[in-house]
């Protein structure tokens, strides 16, 4: 196995007194998709914060690229190739959407120019082109989504963190999110996926964490997790019908 | 009448030039720094150090620019730094307690008498006639300043990279930080910009009126805060629009023979326009910041 990209060792996180994660150790390898599942309330966006430096590890280790990333910044892991489009997309409503391209565009050297990149964005997402001068607040929720994954296009990472993609969406934009992360993963793209949606998040990823109560209950690769309806029952609540 | 109105122009451009300031740090920053009418204060002060250097007199603007943002970064790091999220207000207490050692302090060196600034008389007393109104230089050139400040600031915070980073982090600082925006280097420059502009506000105030006064910050600078409520809290064109108005509307009074109520003016629109508009003129409309998480 290559060296992981992203590995988290015995990883433990509380919101004070509260503890939301408890030794978690999982490892992402280069042009590897992971999933991460669980109920609501697991501990997986307390997972991605921590990973991309917005929560303090309480104890364990998080390594990026072979190098411990504890008490770094997020803005510091942004440049140094971490991608993290959160929950609620984080995108910023009052700029407009070129400029939320520019930014993170801007975050580090780019391999192709500004305009390169953002033809690459508006090819992929020609609603983006229509509006790009227009406040991103103003667009739907699901342009929204596409947005934030514009990110990855626009100047690609080292590391991309997804937390929930779903959340929020109609069908049809839940479908076309992940589209666009069923491509990110055929191009290589290095992914880390946190869904509720469990089963689309495992027919996405090569791996996955199931996560329960800030603790990695299983893991593997990610069609035997599918196969386990038992696992999917007891701890998702995820029906068996609901997959194909 | 005419004169009265550009005097009150002139004065508002001041208020503008402070209010302005303030209402940065807080529409980006979600901050009150109370330290900022005194580092107004303390601009004509600053400026009294550099003309009697010896230096052209008009360096000491830019000189003062710099010495106000500074003294803006040093507040930050006092008052502002250690408090996060719901300490807000103890933040704003804290700055409170700068500014008054800054009062304190500036008397310990100056006394507390007015200090006499001199700056040659072609631009103090000098000017010309302009349909039929006095024009006296010092009016020009504050205007011009002011002016050409609040056009800067347009332009950095509209066009800049710089800028776009100070309206992400008005917007969410975190999601700005997740694309890789140093959101403690964003707050220093907001601070340094802020209070750089309150710093020549207070020297062109010492200009106008000849002398660098301790009590200004309390007395003019506060009134710049009452100025950044009715224009809506965080909303720099508010803040322009609401010191101009107060301005020529302080002016007015006094020419219309009720001088004394020349102080309560921006009190009492203040109580009006909150108790009518309570998001003040411009607020909820373009704003530099939305909700943050
Ligand atoms: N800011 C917070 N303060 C206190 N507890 C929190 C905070 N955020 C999340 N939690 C708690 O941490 C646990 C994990 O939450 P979270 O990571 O958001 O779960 P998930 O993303 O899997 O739904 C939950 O019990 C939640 O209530
Ligand atoms: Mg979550």
């Amino acid at each position: 196995m290559t060296a992981p990209v992203l590995e988290t060792r015995s990883l433990s996180v509380a919101y004070g007194p509260i503890r939301a994660l408890s030794g978690v150790s999982i490892r992402i390898a280069e042009g590897e998709t992971v999933a991460v599942v669980g109920a609501n309330g697991a501990g997986k966006t307390t997972l991605m914060k921590a990973l991309s430096g917005l929560l303090p590890a309480q104890s364990g280790e998080i390594a990026f690229q072979g190098r411990s990333i504890k008490g770094r910044g997020p803005h510091d892991l942004a440049r140094a190739g971490m991608l993290h489009v959160p929950e609620g997309r984080g995108t910023l409503g009052t700029l407009t959407v070129e400029e939320n391209l520019r930014i993170a565009y801007d975050v580090r050297p780019a391999r192709l120019g500004y305009d390169e990149a953002t033809a690459a964005v508006f090819a992929r997402f020609p609603r983006l082109a229509d509006r790009r001068r227009q406040r991103a607040s103003s667009m739907s929720g699901g342009e929204q989504q596409m947005l934030a994954l514009a990110r990855a296009i626009v100047n690609p990472p080292a590391m991309l963190l997804v937390d929930e993609p779903s959340l929020g969406l109609s069908p049809l934009m839940v479908k076309e999110a992940f589209n666009v992360l069923h491509e990110f993963r055929d191009r290589g793209t290095t992914m880390l996926v946190v869904e509720q949606n469990v089963r689309s998040a495992l027919r996405l990823a090569d791996r996955g964490y199931v996560l329960r109560q800030g603790e990695v209950i299983a893991s593997g690769p990610a069609a035997e997790l599918l196969a386990d309806d038992q696992l999917l029952n007891r701890y998702l609540g995820t029906r068996t019908k609901e997959g194909a | 009448m005419t004169a009265q109105i550009l005097n009150g122009l002139i004065v508002g451009s001041m208020y503008a030039l402070v209010a302005i300031g303030f209402t940065l740090v807080l529409g980006v920053l979600d901050r009150l720094n109370f330290a900022h009418t005194e580092v107004f204060m303390f601009g004509a002060f600053a400026g009294l150090v550099a003309i009697d250097a010896g230096g052209i007199w008009w360096l000491a603007l830019p000189f003062v620019f710099v010495v106000g943002g500074l003294f803006g970064m040093a507040v930050e790091f006092i008052s502002f730094r250690r408090f996060e999220g719901d300490a807000r207000i103890t933040a704003a207490l804290s700055s409170l307690a700068v500014g008054l050692v800054l009062i304190d302090l500036t008397q310990k060196v100056w006394g507390t008498e007015p200090v006499g600034m001199t700056i040659p008389g072609y631009v103090t007393t000098a000017g010309f006639e302009l349909f039929g109104m006095r024009v006296v230089y010092v009016q020009l050139l504050i205007l011009g300043v002011t002016l050409a400040l609040m056009a800067s600031l347009h332009l950095l915070v509209s066009r800049t990279r710089m800028g776009r980073n100070i309206r992400a982090v008005a917007d969410s600082p975190a999601a700005a930080s997740l694309l890789g925006i140093d959101v403690r280097r964003v707050t220093q420059d907001v601070f340094f910009v802020s209070s750089a502009l309150a710093g020549v506000a207070g020297l062109l105030l010492a200009f106008r009126t000849g002398f660098a006064n301790t009590d200004v910050g309390l007395t003019f600078g506060l009134k710049a805060i009452a100025i950044m409520a009715i224009g809506g809290m965080g909303d720099l064109r508010g803040a322009v629009v609401g010191g101009l108005l107060i301005g020529v509307l302080e002016a007015l009074t006094f020419q219309f023979g009720v001088g004394k109520l020349g102080e309560l003016v921006v009190w009492v629109t203040m109580i009006l326009v909150l108790f009518v508009r309570p998001e003040g003129l411009f607020g909820g409309g373009v704003h530099v910041k939305d909700v943050r998480a």
